[in-house]
């Protein structure tokens, strides 16, 4: 199966901190995957390894993308760009829009074209025409711009996987829905890959083709999106889908506590703590006791849907 | 109806800027019963954290406030300043914006529970106020232990649960609560919005919640006040406006939140254009009108206010 990055096994610690704790996914060309999970499930530090600024522990990062197979991981990789939360403080308030923009590019020394570049990523991130935006500052656009600039930023390398985490985040409602379909866009104009980072079931149900569920530094769960949403089967997914306000039509099942420390990573299945489904009782006892003594390990990348779950056949 | 614990008319509020007044608050109408709760949502500079300080008279000085707010039978704006400390904490309390940054780092999370019932004399003594901060951990379902603990040992969702049990120490009958669960993760938020439903089914307790995020407030809120350019332009029973919401503006507001499953905003994301508007330079007529995708020439000339749009339900707009 042909792949823009192929992860194996990846592990990222920070001395006793097992932040990502085995994760194996594929991002495929032209796909919109969504990373999802709670508050320090890992999914900064995951993408922060597929861009190649932080290194691994354990595992492989393919590269397998035009632009990037020869260069490798790290800052050297243009086929690979990041956009983060907040535009604000992402952009340097002293430079201009077109510095702004034109930085990857001389950073690398590519300045050919420069002017024509810049222009066209600016257009492709919605800021028509580009030429109003070249002298601009920072301060005398909206948040929602500020937002394109960034996009335009990452755009501009012409790269084949853009990773986003919570790119909306900071961003208010009426905004977000512009930016969303910018995404969208940009995947079906560029062939351009997208791994975004997001606690917003809604996001992905607006832009993915694909999600992972990450708990405690693993995917538990990774299907298509309207499967992981619409059917989730692990008790995670089903738990964390419950209490999104959207969905009125659920049992609420708020789970006690929060996401446990990822230097106490619980043995065997490492949801098992707060799992609703094995505190209810009702699995068999054979299946029950796997959950505490058995890990049921990562999810496997190149199945069509997966859980890592005892209770899921 | 319950006779309201609030009383809100006319209020109006603008701040004094180095650039001249800001009109933060244009004009807002409503009452809350006792025991019932509204939901305040609206775009980020739309005046909402505005309304709910100036409901406590939390205001900067040299802001500039007409209208009338009765709070619990009381005139806010005629009080002594001893009658409004006595109004705030025990009447009305909030839980501000940001506030989980803001607590006091080198104090315990018991000490500041049981300050403002030692300021506000609540209490008796300091032995009365331990046992009641320990009640007041309960109730916002804390372990008894984390009252000797500082802030940094606490959680996110731990620190917005002893925010809660600070403002609920002099037992109000009004709590605001401003963005509580903005920077909480879902579950979090879940778990907090629960607590939240809990205090409210245990007691009379009136809310008024304020987000963004208007999905959140369907759980929350009875009724909701959408806010755009300081003023309301719809309100109404929540299911009612989160469903059938009139205003354009609410629409699109209610559409950036899509329900999981629908198929209509699957791989469709939905957003509006543009930016609101300044306070200081409001567009003329209805302001949302250069946003506006239904807007006719006679939306530029005047401001349409609250028109009946169904069951207690209002919406501010020419074509209601
Ligand atoms: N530089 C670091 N040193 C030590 N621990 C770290 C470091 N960076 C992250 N961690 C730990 O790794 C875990 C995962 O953190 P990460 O930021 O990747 O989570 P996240 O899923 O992005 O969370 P959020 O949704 O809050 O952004 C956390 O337990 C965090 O405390
Ligand atoms: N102290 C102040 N002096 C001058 N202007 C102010 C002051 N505080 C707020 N404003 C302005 O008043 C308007 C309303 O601000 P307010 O904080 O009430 O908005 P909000 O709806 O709570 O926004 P958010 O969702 O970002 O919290 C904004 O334009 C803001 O810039
Ligand atoms: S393996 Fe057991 S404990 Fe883990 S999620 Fe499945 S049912 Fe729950
Ligand atoms: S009054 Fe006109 S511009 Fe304003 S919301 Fe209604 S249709 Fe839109
Ligand atoms: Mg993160
Ligand atoms: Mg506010």
């Amino acid at each position: 199966m042909s792949s823009i990055v192929s992860l194996r096994d990846v592990h990222v610690h920070f001395g006793a901190s097992r932040a990502v704790d085995g994760v194996s996914v594929d991002v495929k060309p032209g796909e919109v995957l969504a990373l999802v999970g709670e508050s320090g499930s890992g999914k900064t530090t995951l993408i922060r390894a597929v861009q190649g600024l932080q290194p691994v522990t354990a595992g492989e990062i393919i590269y397998t993308s035009a632009a990037g197979a020869t260069a490798g991981p790290g800052r050297g990789n243009r086929g690979v760009q990041m956009i983060f939360q907040d535009p604000t403080g992402a952009l340097n308030p002293r430079q201009t829009i077109y510095e702004i923009v034109a930085e990857g590019l001389r950073i690398r020394k590519e300045s050919q074209n420069e002017v024509e570049r810049v222009g066209r990523a600016l257009s492709r991130a919605g800021l028509r025409p580009p030429e109003r935006f070249f002298p601009m500052y920072p301060h005398q656009i909206s948040g929602g711009q500020r937002q394109r600039v960034v996009i335009a930023g990452a755009m501009v390398m012409e790269p084949d996987l853009l990773l986003a985490d919570e790119p909306v985040a900071s961003l208010d409602a009426s905004i977000r829905g512009e930016i969303l379909a910018l995404m969208l866009e940009l995947v079906g104009d560029t062939g351009l890959s997208i791994l975004v980072v997001t606690h917003d079931l809604g996001l992905a149900w607006n832009i993915a083709d694909r999600v992972a569920v990450m708990y405690l530094g693993r995917i538990v769960e990774l299907g298509p999106t309207e499967q992981i949403l619409g059917e989730p089967r692990h008790p995670y997914t089903r738990a964390l889908l419950s209490v999104v306000p959207e969905t009125t039509r659920m049992e609420q099942q708020i789970l006690v506590g929060e996401i446990p420390d990822s230097r106490r990573v619980p043995v065997a299945c490492r949801f098992h703590p707060r799992c609703p489904l094995l505190q209810s009782g009702m699995l068999p006892a054979e299946v029950a006791s796997r959950c505490t003594t058995e890990d049921p390990g990562p999810v496997d990348r190149n199945a069509g849907s997966a859980a890592a779950c005892w209770a899921v056949t | 109806m319950n006779r309201p614990v609030l009383s809100v008319k006319d209020l109006a509020i603008t701040y004094h800027s180095a650039s001249g007044p800001v009109p933060a608050v244009r004009g807002v109408t409503f009452d809350l019963a006792a025991g019932d709760s509204l939901g305040l949502a609206g775009e980020s500079g739309c005046g909402k954290s505005t309304l709910a300080n100036a409901l406590l008279r939390l205001l900067p000085d040299g802001t500039i406030t007409s209208g009338q707010v009765m709070i619990d039978g009381r005139d806010l704006f005629a009080l002594s300043p001893g009658g409004l400390r006595a109004v705030r904490w025990t009447t009305g309390a909030i839980v501000f914006q940001g506030a989980l940054h803001a607590l006091n780092p080198v104090q315990t999370a018991g000490k500041q529970v049981r300050e403002p019932m030692l300021i506000h004399q609540t209490v008796g003594s300091e032995d009365e106020a331990r046992v009641r901060s320990r009640q007041l951990f309960e109730r916002v379902g804390l372990p008894a232990n984390q009252l000797d603990a500082y802030p940094h040992q606490l959680s996110g969702g731990q620190r917005q649960r002893v925010l809660i049990a600070m403002a609920l120490a002099c037992d109000p009958r009004l709590l605001i609560a401003d963005e509580p669960t903005t920077a909480l993760d879902l579950m979090v938020q879940a778990q907090v919005l629960a607590l939240i439903a809990e205090l409210r089914r245990e007691s009379s307790l009136s809310l008024i919640f304020i987000t963004h995020d208007l999905s959140v407030l369907t759980y929350v809120a009875d009724r909701l006040a959408i806010m755009y350019a300081g003023k309301i332009v719809e309100s109404g029973p929540s299911l009612s406006v989160f469903e059938n919401a009139t205003h354009p503006y609410t629409r699109a507001l209610a559409a950036a939140f899509p329900t999981i499953g629908d198929q209509t905003s699957r791989l469709a994301p939905s957003g509006l254009a543009g930016d609101p508007p300044t306070p200081g330079a409001l567009p003329a007529g209805c302001p949302f009108h250069p946003r506006c995708p239904l807007a006719e020439d006679r939306c530029q000339t005047a401001e349409p206010v609250l028109r009946k749009a169904g069951q207690a339900h209002r919406a501010a707009c020419v074509l209601v």
